[in-house]
């Protein structure tokens, strides 16, 4: 099982950036991107501050496959 | 190929690593045969490394922050690289500093063995002077350096 996400398609719903939406949770571009691209796996403190930032139920966020 | 400011500072680090083991370290391999008091023009060496490091780092990161104005968070991921990298750093350092011991004590016991002189020395054994550890030491220094920050630099490209 992977953990992936939908980080992307969300962060576009909402008309953000990743430089944006990383700002308004406190990490660097970079981090966002690697999200993105399923490289790094978020804590869940990340995580759950994603999910609110993006008005989304955290198991909405990410999934396994 | 886009490189982020913290991917750049990692490159300015390898860079001083590389540089620093090209100018000074000639000097310490010349003088692997003698002993601290023998080296001539020792202080002026260290000297020169501790202004030459001060200086570089000093213009690099300068440069850094006139190109690169926005502040960069560090966040969670910074930390998971820095803590990989400084890992195989640490693992590479206990490593090979056990190695030398080893090999310095190994050398010691067959002086005892073998009630050698000062300056005799085995076929297969090797005195360790002074200069030497001194010039073995920076070579370790400079070379895990530049292994951990690569792998620093690999980490924030692909993780």
């Amino acid at each position: 099982m992977v953990l992936k996400n939908n980080l992307k398609e969300f962060r576009q719903k909402k008309g953000l950036t990743q430089e944006q939406l990383a700002d308004l949770v406190g990490v660097s571009r970079q981090t966002i991107i690697s999200i993105e691209r399923y490289r790094y796996k978020p804590t869940l403190e990340l995580g759950l501050k994603l999910a609110l930032t993006l008005d989304i139920k955290v198991e909405g966020l990410f999934y396994f496959e | 190929m886009a490189l982020s400011k913290k991917e750049i500072a990692t490159l300015i680090d390898i860079i001083y690593s590389i540089v620093f083991a090209f100018v000074f370290l000639p000097y310490f391999y010349k003088n692997q045969e003698l002993n601290l008091n023998s080296m001539e023009g020792l202080k002026g060496v260290l000297i020169q490394i501790v202004i030459s490091t001060v200086i570089y780092f000093s213009i690099a990161y300068a440069a850094l922050e006139v190109f690169f104005k926005k502040k960069e968070n560090t966040d969670e991921r910074d930390d998971m690289i820095h803590s990989k990298s400084y890992k195989l750093g640490y693992w590479l350092y206990e490593f090979s500093i056990v190695i030398i011991v080893g090999y310095i004590f190994q050398s010691r016991i067959n002086r005892q063995l073998f009630n050698l002189q000062e300056n005799q020395i085995l076929d297969n054994s090797v005195l360790i002077k002074e200069g030497e550890i001194i010039f073995l030491s920076l070579l370790l220094l400079a070379g895990i350096s530049v292994i951990k920050s690569s792998y620093q630099f690999y980490l924030q490209r692909t993780h």
